[in-house]
């Protein structure tokens, strides 16, 4: 086997290693003189119901030490500051690990948001994580009114040449992991045009290392592949003299463009050393009959779509990745959906405990995980992390149903876009929403619209706003002011909101 | 791809249970809020659908074969171009078929009644997938001179040049006609010839044809032209009906003898295209396609696993004796399945009777236990329900079984209003599960319900459409065990706190009406006697059959063909074949007047 001088192990889930060279090694040459790296990543981890009391997901409020004024109201900011004691490292009870993985320069690299909200009853959906909204189920007339479905933030970057000003490494634009719905797309990508569809989500991580890595052929015994010849026959139908109506050829458009990315990637060369396939795969994890019931399973299922996930963007064949965990990481036997998350916000605590537990075996086992394996990583200035945006957001604020304090947890800088180690929260302390009483622990109050944080993801990503800002607002993603209920109507947000949608959040900017 | 949103372990419970429940309760308005309108009432489903010769239906871009459907059909390639070893190369490419998405299932309604068929999204996995397969099939099929001489001919290995130009245009033409699915001109031999070059040929010239023939358009889409027809509503040609009637029917192409109808032009004579009609519906392949579309119609989405909370304390006191094992909720979603296909093939049922089925088609000892009946061979006569509580569709293991200690009258009422009578129900209030129904100590579920849905903004829907239908079976415990009162339990340590009767009476309006029903078997008499249901098989099948949601008016002609046969109390049998001998069926649009 051929050896490499400049390469590192990735110490993967399931006892696999993956060998992988050192970031500059594959660097073309002149890039590699002048030190610039372009590449920026991002990573997309969405979770179900959230409903995390924000005692128990937040850092306390006494952290947040400065004050600014935005939006018409006070906000607020403070450092991530680890409490480490008994071997466990902690921001908030949520946002804790073994002093281990959650290391003092892992925090500092990393970001909590409070005070982001859907502007409209959301209620449960898939799409919203990346700002497709329509994705919803439906509930209430919010839901049911809001189905006009638009391509993901993911999507977006993964086919705009700003994200990728060069693809010849590139064997997937983006890869979508886990449950369905949370990555979308035109039906024909490269002109933005027919129908916007989920995109299937692929959970065997062997065949995604598949998918990323090609071996390479030997070019003499290589056969010319017929790609093209599928191509033109595509084309033969659609330039035919048969009947065909408009839609049939928006069809044949959106299969065209299709085959026109199969070519390109047919034709990637990439050459990334002497990587072993891995030995198991996630599905092994997944087939087991207690998996639904075993946290410790679920966290390494996703631990191998991470390992996945590092050694792509190591050796650059993909640099985007959503990830939708509709595992429970619970042991709990029973109806997780109705009797915890739908009753974690009663006063007792009970399933409050039960559904933090849950969320901070996520936190530890998946996000952080993948943080740590990105960080040992070299680039060429400094780590894979640090070019890259890990977010993670649920799919409700503090209880479930309620788009309103939707957490935003990151790691990395995005390749210096955005200042880390920020604890921020963006709510309008005079604008209550929910509040405690006799059936209900949850206390929360109406803030920024999360929508401004997409669009600062697009931006941190190489995006300018004019390729992909509509309706008036800045940001990403539907706005609709309703008067639904639950509180007062979600008519909490007016000009002051509304008009800076296109600006990076207060603290973030570098 | 592993979409494991299709399985039944907890990825799937979380992203679908999430929106059940939700989707189901209450109304418009805010619950706690003070009384408001309750939003919209009952939205019933049309009955009557008039039929308007001249009416033209939407245009559909070209139909992509469904998962199933393809697989099938390059399998059937398989099997025709190499018969004596097909299953060995069929084991070699299955792998690759996981690359294709699975399809999701789709249907107006986000949580019951999708159809897999209704999924027409390509995406980029899709082409990189069948161009996989179609490699390695054409790779595989000559990847020995034994394989070579069997798929193309001794010509192929005979080391004779001069013959090799005739040996690829026939395999061609011969290959071509069953991958396109219709004749192969002239002009597609030039042209899926080119990659092979100038004679002599190798082996991988003809794998190459193979492979480029299937991930043709016309191999991967329902191409359809329709004949020489003038207008924008046209007859289809011979070889696009012979898929249609195949693809729909047998989720695969047509076979020998329907390419040779299609080739001769006998399909386009009318006693032609019924004597295949006849014989595609005797076919035992069309039976896999009818469970395809009674197993997306009539699956119980929120059905939660059995076993999920075996080992609790008020599930195992609940549960007694019977211990559920991981394999049975999706038994008794086949049992229902069993049920509408044995009514239609095999017992010779209306719909109708599937409806009010007193039988059991329990393959297994754990649902024929909860039935109390023997199990049932799967062939021949299914033995009757024991008990006369047992009635009907809605009485069946899979409508009443929770996964919980406790029954859901709510979901329940929910699954019959939505996927049985095709009536819509307004969305609840934004904290309706705030406060879900749950077991209690000193009163029924039923009580329980009622309680909770007593005010508005609720009470309109659950009142005027929901909780009556659910209350109807509440004689039926969460596991499926007919049982005569509710037992209670000490909420933290499963003892029993005694006992409380049931109340199974309920006013369901069925038909927007105050006719009272007395419990299960009163509620089917009324759903039988009520002009929806039949209505709402029209508007499924129609789905199942033409994989797009139906619009009232431009397709009411072929709603109503089926309809029409329902309401004459036709054979299920009959009434599924009909659908082929509608004018729907046989022609197709290329209006660009788009639906409002």
């Amino acid at each position: 086997m051929k050896k490499l001088g400049r390469r590192m192990w990735l110490r993967g889930a399931g006892g696999f290693a993956l060998a992988i060279p050192l970031l500059p090694s594959l660097l073309d040459q002149k890039e590699a003189k002048a030190g610039g790296n372009n590449r920026k990543r991002f990573v997309a981890m969405g979770t179900n119901h959230g409903a995390i009391w924000q005692p128990n997901m937040y850092p306390v409020d006494g952290s947040l030490t400065q004050t600014a004024t935005y939006a018409g109201h006070q906000v607020r900011r403070g450092a991530l500051a680890l409490d480490v004691a008994g071997g466990v490292a902690r921001l908030s009870p949520v946002l804790s690990a073994s002093s281990s993985v959650l290391t003092s320069a892992l925090a500092a690299k990393m970001n909590v948001l409070r005070g982001l909200d859907v502007t409209f009853y959301l209620a449960h959906h898939r799409g919203g994580h990346l700002g497709n909204y329509a994705e919803n189920d439906g509930n209430g007339m919010d839901g049911q009114a809001t189905q006009e479905h638009i391509p993901t933030i993911d999507q977006l970057m993964a086919w705009s040449p700003s994200f990728y000003t060069d693809l010849s490494t590139i064997l997937e634009r983006a890869l979508v992991i886990g449950g369905n719905g949370m990555s979308a797309n035109w039906s024909s990508p490269s002109t933005k045009t027919g129908e916007v569809q989920n995109i299937s989500p692929e959970n065997d991580s062997l065949a995604l290392f598949n998918r990323i890595f090609v071996p390479e052929e030997d070019p003499t015994t290589v056969r010319p592949p017929i790609i093209d010849r599928v191509l033109e026959d595509y084309n033969r139908l659609k330039s035919s003299n048969r009947r065909l109506s408009a839609a049939d050829r928006q069809r044949l458009d959106d299969h065209i463009d299709r085959l026109d990315e199969l070519q390109r990637k047919i034709n990637v060369q990439v050459s990334c050393g002497d990587i072993e396939p891995p030995t198991s795969s996630s599905i092994d994890e997944w087939g087991s009959s207690s998996y639904g019931i075993d946290p410790q399973a679920q966290v390494r299922f996703w631990q191998l779509h991470n390992d996945v996930i590092a050694a792509a963007f190591a050796c650059d064949t993909c640099r985007i990745a959503s990830m939708f965990a509709t595992d429970i990481f619970s042991d709990y036997v029973g109806d997780w959906h109705q009797d915890v998350a739908h009753q974690a916000h009663f006063p007792d605590g009970e399933d409050q405990a039960t559904i933090s537990a849950a969320h901070q075996r996520f936190f530890e086992g998946v996000f952080l995980d993948l943080a740590a394996k990105l960080d040992a990583i070299q680039d060429v200035d400094g780590t894979v992390l640090d070019s890259t945006l890990i977010q993670w957001t649920q799919e409700s604020g503090c209880a479930t149903h309620d788009p309103i304090e939707l957490p935003v947890v990151t790691a990395g800088s995005a390749g210096g876009f955005f200042t880390t180690g920020n604890y921020a929260d963006y709510r309008n302390l005079s604008r209550p929403a929910a509040q405690p009483g006799p059936d209900s622990a949850v206390s929360s109050h109406t803030g920024l619209v999360y929508n401004q944080w997409l669009g600062n993801v697009l931006q941190a990503m190489g995006l300018d706003p004019s390729e992909y800002e509509s309706g008036g607002y800045g940001g990403y993603g539907k706005v609709v002011l309703s008067t639904e209920g639950w509180y007062a109507g979600y008519q909490a947000y007016d000009n002051a909101e509304l008009s800076v949608m296109s600006e990076i959040l207060p603290f973030l900017g570098a | 791809m592993r979409d494991l949103s299709k399985r039944g372990r907890a990825g799937w419970r979380a992203a679908t249970l999430s929106t059940s429940l939700l989707a189901l309760v209450g109304c418009t308005g805010e619950i706690g809020g003070e009384d408001q309108e309750t939003g919209p009432g009952p939205q019933s489903t049309p009955t009557n659908f008039v039929c308007d010769p001249d009416a033209v239906p939407e245009a559909l871009p070209l139909r992509r074969l469904s998962h199933v459907q393809y697989a099938n059909t390059i399998r059937d390639l398989v099997r025709y171009a190499l018969p004596s070893e097909s299953d060995a190369v069929i084991t070699a490419v299955t792998p690759l078929f996981d690359q294709v998405p699975d399809d999701a299932r789709i249907g107006p309604d986000k949580h019951y009644a999708g159809f897999a068929r209704l999924d027409q999204a390509v995406q980029q996995e899709h082409i990189d997938a069948t161009y996989a397969v179609a490699n390695a099939v054409g790779a595989e099929l000559v990847s020995t001179p034994a394989r070579l001489e069997a798929v193309v001919g001794a010509c192929a290995t005979d080391g004779d040049a001069s013959n090799d130009d005739a040996c690829l245009d026939a395999f061609i033409r011969s290959f071509g006609e069953r991958a396109l699915r219709r004749a192969a001109t002239d002009e597609d031999v030039a042209f899926y010839r080119v990659p092979a070059g100038s004679a002599p040929f190798e082996a991988a010239d003809y794998a190459d044809a193979a492979a480029l023939l299937m991930t043709s358009p016309h191999a991967l889409y329902l191409v359809e032209h329709g004949d020489e027809s003038e207008g924008e509503h046209v007859p289809l040609g011979a070889y696009e009906l012979a898929s249609r009637l195949s693809y729909h029917f047998w989720q695969t192409l047509p076979d020998e003898e329907l390419f040779a109808a299609a080739r001769s032009g006998d399909l386009l004579t009318e006693a032609g295209y019924t004597a295949q009609v006849d014989r595609i519906f005797a076919d035992p392949k069309t039976r896999e396609a009818v469970a395809a579309f009674f197993s997306d119609w009539l699956e119980n989405t929120t059905l939660e696993e059995l076993d999920s909370r075996a080992g609790t304390p008020v599930f195992e006191a609940f549960a007694g004796d019977f211990t559920p094992g991981p394999e049975l909720r999706e038994r008794m979603l086949a049992e229902v399945v069993d049920a509408a296909a044995w009514y239609a093939f095999d017992g010779a049922g209306s719909y109708d009777d599937l409806l009010t089925s007193n039988r059991s088609f329990a393959k297994t000892s754990d649902l024929a236990t909860i039935y109390g009946v023997p199990t049932w061979d799967g062939a021949g006569e299914p033995p009757a329900f024991a008990d006369p509580a047992r009635a009907g569709l809605i009485t069946r293991a899979a409508y009443t079984a929770t996964g919980s200690a406790n029954t859901r009258p709510i979901m329940k009422g929910v699954f019959i209003r939505k996927a049985l009578l095709c009536d819509d129900i307004a969305p609840p209030p934004p904290n309706a599960a705030a406060n879900p129904p749950t077991l209690s100590e000193t009163a029924t579920t039923r009580q329980v319900v009622e309680e909770l849905t007593a005010n508005s903004p609720c009470n309109g829907c659950h009142q005027l459409q929901i909780n009556a239908l659910g209350f109807a079976t509440e004689n039926f415990d969460a596991l499926g065990r007919v049982r005569t009162e509710q037992p209670i339990f000490d909420e933290e340590t499963g003892a029993s706190l005694g006992a409380l009767p049931i109340d199974t009476t309920s006013v369901p309006r069925v038909d927007d009406d105050e006719t009272l029903s007395t419990g299960s078997a009163d509620l089917m008499r009324l759903v039988t006697e009520s002009p929806k249901p039949n209505a709402c098989f029209a508007r499924q099948y129609f789905r199942f059959t033409f994989g797009r949601e139906e619009d009232l008016n431009r397709d009411a002609c072929a709603l109503d063909d089926v309809k029409s046969k329902l309401d004459d109390g036709a054979p299920l049998a009959e009434v599924l074949r009909t659908v082929a001998l509608s004018q729907a069926f046989k022609k197709r649009s290329f209006s660009e007047e788009v639906a409002p």
